[in-house]
């Protein structure tokens, strides 16, 4: 794939290295790379992918641009607020580098669309903000034999790793099996705007190598980052014999949604926004549990929703009726369902998880309602 | 012996927002009871209930991985406490 006259312009530096020139910048040309999740990581991953000349450019993700975002996802500007951030995103792209092809995927990954949206490249990198979703993404590169450039952040700390078929571990090795809610995230705890930036920018230092095929990818090796210390460490990490996606007798095949596993699930009841919103229009008055955080929750919440954030439930547990079968209820679905577990280990009758979340309510049922 | 133990980001509600702490242990079960006598509840999160390493955790001493809390720990090691993040 060789290089217009306008492209060895604007590559010109690249191309005066040794180690990317012309062979290399023609690879990058050619090359499809699959950015999950358009925030405070794909946001840099995305810019610096897109300057590089990376051809064809990939932006999933199901979200719209909210002011919050703008601390850190460098992707947006205040313009953007209400767009969605796959179109958003890919419209600055275009903006930056005319010359790639973008592509908007406006949809949540799931099991049921990975395998069809990941044929399209040869190379993902993951930047989302839910468990579910690594775990996801990660069985599919594995199962699918495609490399991923895996990272996360939390308040003042980041990970990174890279997976390359054959050469070493997979994120299931590194973490096995993580719940959401035993993880805080970054609603929760806050995150450092500018942390995700070096994060970010890292996985496309290492898209571009194992595209390039230059240098060492961050195989077998954990890299993290304390930026209150500005300390970066490394730790060797080995393939896991028994893992369940690629060690020696798998047990993961296909791709699944870890939501829809019944690992830890059982008793729980699963409620949909149509079905929640049946239930209180025909009088009923279940009790409502609001596990969100304090601006989350003042941004917009269900009437008489008993407001207990997450990180206080297991001291609050008492305030909860044994009996109310109550229903939990987050942004999105994942802490409300760390939620109904506690519940359950506190012999709390019959939880119930809002499926979707806030977001779904706002979807499905009331626009008005605010989410942050 | 005392060695240093640095604690993942999302344990740090337990020590007081240190990212450090010198406690003592010629074992990492040692190890992590000086670290719980000092800051209550930290193991558990850890730690299951069968003396397992929780799935999303991982400990290191230095920079090779402790599997069994049988691990040895020498004068002046670092145990890193690392645990799997969500945030993008």
């Amino acid at each position: 794939m060789s290089l217009s006259a306008s492209e060895r312009e604007r590559y010109r530096r690249h191309l005066a290295l040794p180690e990317i020139g012309a062979a290399g910048q023609e690879k990058l040309k050619a090359a499809r790379v699959l950015i999950v999740g358009a925030g405070g990581l794909g946001s840099p991953a995305a810019l610096y992918l897109a300057a590089a000349g990376c051809g064809t450019l990939g932006l999933i993700d199901g979200d719209r641009v909210d002011i919050t975002n703008l601390q850190r996802q460098v992707l947006f500007d205040s313009p953007s607020i209400g767009q969605p951030k796959a179109a958003a995103g890919s419209e600055r792209l275009r903006a930056l580098n005319p010359e790639l092809r973008i592509v908007a995927h406006a949809i949540e990954l799931r099991a049921a669309n990975v395998r069809e949206i990941f044929a399209q490249y040869d190379l993902v990198l993951d930047g989302t903000d839910r468990l579910s979703a690594r775990y996801l993404i990660n069985d599919a590169c594995v199962l699918m034999r495609r490399p991923l450039v895996s990272a996360a952040i939390h308040r003042f700390e980041g990970h990174l790793m890279t997976y390359v078929p054959d050469q070493g571990p997979c994120y299931r090795c590194l973490f096995p099996h993580a719940a959401e809610g035993l993880v805080a995230n970054c609603a929760e705890a806050g995150v450092l705007g500018v942390l995700p930036g070096v994060l970010g920018t890292l996985q496309a230092t290492e898209a571009i190598k194992l595209i390039t095929g230059i240098g060492a990818p961050l195989t077998g090796r954990l890299l993290t980052y304390d930026a209150l210390e500005m300390r970066f460490s490394e730790f060797r990490v080995t393939r896991r014999r028994d893992c369940a996606v690629c060690g020696d007798a798998p047990t993961i095949t296909e791709p699944r949604d870890m939501s829809t596993s019944t690992e830890g699930t059982q008793g729980i009841r699963r409620l949909s926004a149509a079905a929640l919103h049946e239930q209180l229009e025909r009088g009923e008055q279940p009790l409502l549990v609001d596990v969100r955080e304090d601006a989350e929750f003042a941004a917009g919440h269900l009437p008489g929703a008993l407001h207990i954030p997450l990180g206080q439930l297991p001291q609050r547990l008492a305030e909860i009726d044994p009996q109310a079968a109550p229903v939990f209820i987050c942004r999105s679905g994942g802490r409300s369902m760390a939620a109904c577990q506690m519940a359950l280990r506190a012999n709390i009758r019959s939880p119930a998880n809002l499926e979707g979340g806030m977001l779904a309510w706002a979807a499905d049922i009331d626009p008005r309602v605010r989410v942050v | 012996m005392t060695c240093t133990v640095r604690i993942a980001s999302p344990l740090r509600s337990y020590t007081e927002g240190a990212a450090t702490l010198s406690v003592s242990g010629r074992t990492l079960a040692q190890v992590l009871d000086s670290l719980e006598a000092r800051c209550p509840g930290i193991r558990f999160r850890m730690i299951d209930e069968q003396d397992r390493i929780r799935p999303h955790m991982r400990l290191f001493v230095n920079s090779s991985e402790a599997q069994q809390l049988t691990a040895a720990v020498a004068d002046g090691d670092t145990v890193h406490v690392i645990c799997a993040l969500s945030g993008g």
